[in-house]
């Protein structure tokens, strides 16, 4: 088995800035990633073959995302591409690369920096075929060049509402509508917010852009409004969509209702959590950083002994704060194997810490504009799937609800959360009707128990027929 | 017919919070599938019944085990040198199965509940010719015990069988095994309980069970989380932590833990409608109503204090997979979406332990290693017992608790 002083989970900006660091330093680094490219979610690497209308708007992501793994060139970072980490023990990563049989890699220190995946919203109609959330969007459109439709809506809210449908229609899509659930922001507020999104300074000319975008190309842009459906026989063939109140309730009678081909959906993003939980990592909750982040202390290790966190992965917080948390792991890490000295430590770190610091200066002003309100749990009907992998309704949950807090036990009755997904896409709704029902705060609520695999492995590949199974017979004596 | 959809909905909210009652005949300590059936059984015979249990019910061994059957003899109850004694022993054990699958014969009647019955019959497989032989000893003794098993080799398994691995070495079939769903089995009773008066409380943890003097009609003060509870008769059906409990009034009781792995796959198109087991490896395997395979048979998760769930082991996935695509060959393309791990309690002579105590008089215990097949079974025999005490002969000596 390959022993490293440090294995990275996630080739995102975290993951990259870490890896490029450490290597930096003489640390013997493996940089493992699911996809077969680096650059995770920001920097996913655009496929060939699409037609681009404005090349600028696509570009800048591109261009740094290049810069930033071109750091690896010259390193000797092993990167595992198309390899999936399914769990972690004793100090190995449990990995499982594509096709071949899973494998292990022993660590002395661990990053894990595995990014976030779209909110899932439920309401009438979100399984419908031609529904899909924005970031899938985006991925389709970076990676294979494919528009979702021919009439695209977009409902969302946050700092990337925006520039999620601009890129989109920068690409040449027909984007028919946009619905910001959170008010219009004032002049004042916007420079906060745009500086303060995700940590990207040069959003605030991008916003501008984006929106400047919308407006020339006509597309229309409604604030406090927010999904309510979405309808149609096979797929969808319209939304209804209605104004909300501040708790982002809907306001009865203000319903409107569109033509469309796809509906995508951007509510922000909830860090991928699992790894951390699976090694009983301290979790916390901020709604405004996606619900569950883990307890990182200021080099961003957790309060597991030798693993470290970083990225969205651990809350959201945007791909600068994502390096900068990367590059100040990796250091603390060297310090830790002895590469570097102690001394040198902080004025290694400066630059970054600066960055950092600054994010946690505009934290406030993003937690009011953008912190999601209650009326996003608020969608369903009895008869809304909440569970789409095992079809299970509203109706059937509601009389689980009666008699116990416990989402484990609601899993148990209605298979809520069983399925191919693991509870990605509904448990944080189940718990918000947990909380709502018994009048607690979602945060209250325990998770089901972490399990591997991460993420599902044909049972051909986990098989090992050289784990004996006399050595685990029970000894009755 | 009782719809398990509406299963769930019975216990409010304000019933879990309301106040202990000050005393009551019977304090059940436990809501697993021997607690919430003797409260059943109980309860119809018109005792005063209170279940106590310290989490939800059902989410412990009764909520996480696989749901089977076993009748067949299987590896853990055999010895290296079997003698006769061993085989007297074995037949005894393969009637007390036969008496329970007469009860889940009954039991979706008895509680007008769908509860997923099946008797679609049990595979044990063989891969070597020892093994083989194995199967046809156990085969003898099933027989004189009158459980009906098959045992094929050759084009004879391959006819019989189609999907399993062509090269095995023979397979056992018996047609009386099966399984229910281990999620509503447990519940039902008690709903059905709880209609017959049993008063049900869950978050309650018990603590300490003192015996105590000049009350009449009451030995036994039992100390919650929420509060106290006087009762003249106790009955210890905690499971794993029945050892715990008693050894506070000065019981040792034979009995270990050990944490124990589960897989479960995607869907795939039904067809395997009987589950599998290994007679000389670690496997049970099936298909079930939602047409994923759990697959398990005893492989090990790591222990952890409670109230953290007994974490899983990579390696008891992995030797696990092994044995099952070993036996099924086209398990090899299924994946697997989740492992998790229950806490197995067994007795040192694997028996039950089942009865009660007359070193502390009233005090009764109620655990079973192969509890969910013989769950039902053994609860009601306690409540025969309890519902006409003096009747010491109603449970067998071997099953006594100051063994
Ligand atoms: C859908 C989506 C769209 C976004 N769009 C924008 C945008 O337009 N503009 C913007 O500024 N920000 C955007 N963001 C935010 C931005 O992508 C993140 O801030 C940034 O990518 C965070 O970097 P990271 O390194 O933490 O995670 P990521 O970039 O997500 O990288 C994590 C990597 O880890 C890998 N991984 C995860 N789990 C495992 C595992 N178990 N085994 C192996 N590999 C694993 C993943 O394959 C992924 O490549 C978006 C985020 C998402 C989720
Ligand atoms: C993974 C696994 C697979 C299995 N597969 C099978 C199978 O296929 N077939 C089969 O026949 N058997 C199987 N078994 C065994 C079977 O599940 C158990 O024997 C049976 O469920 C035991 O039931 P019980 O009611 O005694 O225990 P449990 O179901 O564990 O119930 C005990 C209850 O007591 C409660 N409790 C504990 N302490 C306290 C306290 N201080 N105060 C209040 N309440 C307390 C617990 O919370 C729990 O709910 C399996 C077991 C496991 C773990």
């Amino acid at each position: 088995m390959k022993t490293f002083d440090l294995v990275i989970i996630g080739g995102g900006p975290a993951g990259i800035a870490a890896a490029a660091t450490a290597a930096n330093h003489g640390l013997e680094v493996a940089l493992i990633d699911e996809r077969p490219t680096l650059g995770g979610q920001i920097y996913k690497r655009v496929g060939p073959g699409f037609k681009v209308k404005k090349a600028s708007e696509v570009g800048k992501d591109y261009y740094l995302g290049e810069k930033l793994i071109a750091e690896l060139d010259n390193s000797k970072v092993n990167i595992y591409f198309e390899t999936l980490v399914a769990t972690i023990e004793n100090s190995e990563v449990v990995v499982i690369q594509n096709g071949k049989s899973a494998e292990r890699l022993s660590f002395r220190k661990l990053l894990i920096s595995p990014g976030a995946y779209d909110r899932p919203v439920v309401f009438p109609g979100w399984t419908l075929p031609g529904v899909i959330t924005a970031g899938a969007a985006q991925s389709l459109v970076k990676t294979q060049r494919v528009a979702p439709g021919s009439r695209i809506f977009f409902a969302g809210s946050g700092p990337l509402a925006l520039a999620f449908p601009a890129q989109l229609s920068g690409y040449g899509a027909n984007i028919v509508g946009i619905i910001e659930a959170a008010p219009r922001p004032g002049i004042l507020k916007s420079i906060r917010i745009a500086l303060s999104v995700l940590g990207n300074f040069d959003l605030l000319r991008d916003a501008a852009k984006y929106q400047f975008h919308l407006i020339s190309n006509r597309i229309p842009m409604n604030y406090r409004r927010i999904i309510v459906s979405a309808n149609g026989k096979n797929r969808v063939e319209s939304v209804t969509h209605a104004r909300v109140d501040k708790n982002w309730r809907v306001i009865p009678g203000t319903e409107k209702t569109v033509d469309v081909d796809a509906l995508c959906i951007g509510y922000g993003f909830f860090p991928s959590v699992e790894l951390f939980r699976l090694l009983g990592c301290e979790l916390g909750y901020e709604e405004s950083r996606g619900g569950t982040v883990v307890k990182l202390d200021e080099w961003g290790a957790t309060t597991v002994a030798n693993v470290f966190g970083a990225g969205d992965g651990t809350g959201i917080s945007g791909s600068y704060v994502a390096i900068a948390r990367g590059r100040l792991a990796a250091l603390k890490i060297a310090v830790e194997l002895g590469k570097i000295s102690e001394s040198s430590l902080s004025k290694l770190a400066a630059g970054f810490r600066k960055t950092l610091n600054r994010r946690v200066r505009f934290q406030g002003a993003i937690n009011n504009a953008y912190e999601i309100k209650s009326g996003i749990y608020g969608l369903a009907n009895e008869k809304t799937i909440i569970c789409r992998c095992e079809s299970v309704t509203l109706e059937s949950i509601l009389p689980v609800l009666e008699s116990t807090i416990d989402p484990s036990v609601v899993k148990a009755y209605t298979r809520c959360g069983m399925g191919m997904c693991q509870g990605r896409n509904c448990q944080r709704q189940i718990s918000a009707l947990i909380a709502e029902k018994a009048k607690i705060s979602i945060s209250q609520i325990t998770q089901a128990t972490p399990r591997f695999p991460t993420k599902p492995i044909s049972l051909g590949q986990i098989a090992d027929s050289t784990v004996s199974s006399e050595k685990y017979f029970i000894d009755a004596e | 017919m009782l719809n398990s959809d509406f299963l769930p909905g019975y216990l409010s909210q304000s019933e879990n919070i309301e106040e202990l009652p000050k005393q009551s005949d019977v304090v059940i300590i436990g809501g697993g599938l021997l607690g919430t059936a003797l409260s059943y059984y109980l309860a119809k015979a018109g005792v005063e019944v209170t279940l106590l249990e310290r989490n939800d019910l059902n989410r412990e061994a009764s909520g996480t085990n696989a749901g089977s059957f076993h009748f067949q003899i299987a590896l853990h109850q055999l010895t290296e040198n079997m003698t006769e004694a061993d085989d007297k022993r074995l037949v005894d054990e393969t009637k007390l199965m036969l008496d329970a699958a007469k009860l889940w014969d009954d039991i979706e009647k008895e509680l007008n509940a769908d509860l997923g019955v099946h008797f679609t019959g049990g595979f044990m497989v063989a891969e070597t010719q020892e093994e083989l032989q194995v199967l046809r000893d156990k085969q003898r003794i099933e027989e004189a015990a009158g459980l009906e098993t098959h045992v094929m080799t050759g084009n004879e398994m391959r006819e019989f069988a189609p999907y399993m691995a062509p090269d095995l070495s023979g397979i056992a079939f018996c047609p009386r095994e099966g399984h229910a769903n281990p999620l509503l089995v447990g519940p039902a009773y008690a709903y059905r309980a709880h209609e017959l008066g049993t008063k049900i409380r869950t978050n309650c943890e018990v603590s300490r069970i003192e015996q105590i003097t000049g009350n009449p009609g009451y030995r036994f003060k039992v100390h919650t989380n929420r509060g106290t509870i006087l009762c003249n008769r106790v009955v210890n059906a905690s499971g794993a932590w029945t050892a715990e409990l008693s050894s506070q009034l000065g019981l040792n009781l034979p009995m270990g833990l050990s944490g124990l792995h589960v897989n479960v796959t995607e869907p795939r198109e039904f067809f395997l409608s009987s589950m599998i087991q290994h007679i000389g490896r670690r496997l049970t395997l099936k298909q079930t109503a939602n047409n994923t395979f759990i697959i398990g048979g005893g492989w090990p998760s790591r222990e952890e204090k409670f109230p953290l769930r007994y974490s899983n082991i990579w390696e008891s996935a992995a030797g696990n997979a092994a044995v099952a695509v070993r036996v099924l060959p086209m398990l090899k393309d299924v994946q697997l979406v989740r492992v998790w791990s229950g806490v197995w309690a067994y007795t040192n002579d694997f028996k039950p332990i089942l009865g009660e105590s007359e070193k502390i008089p009233g005090y009764h215990i109620a655990m079973v290693p192969t509890g969910f097949t013989l769950g039902p079974m053994v609860s009601r025999m306690l409540a025969e017992y309890m519902t006409q005490p003096g009747t010491q002969n109603l449970l067998p000596k071997e099953f006594h608790v100051d063994r």
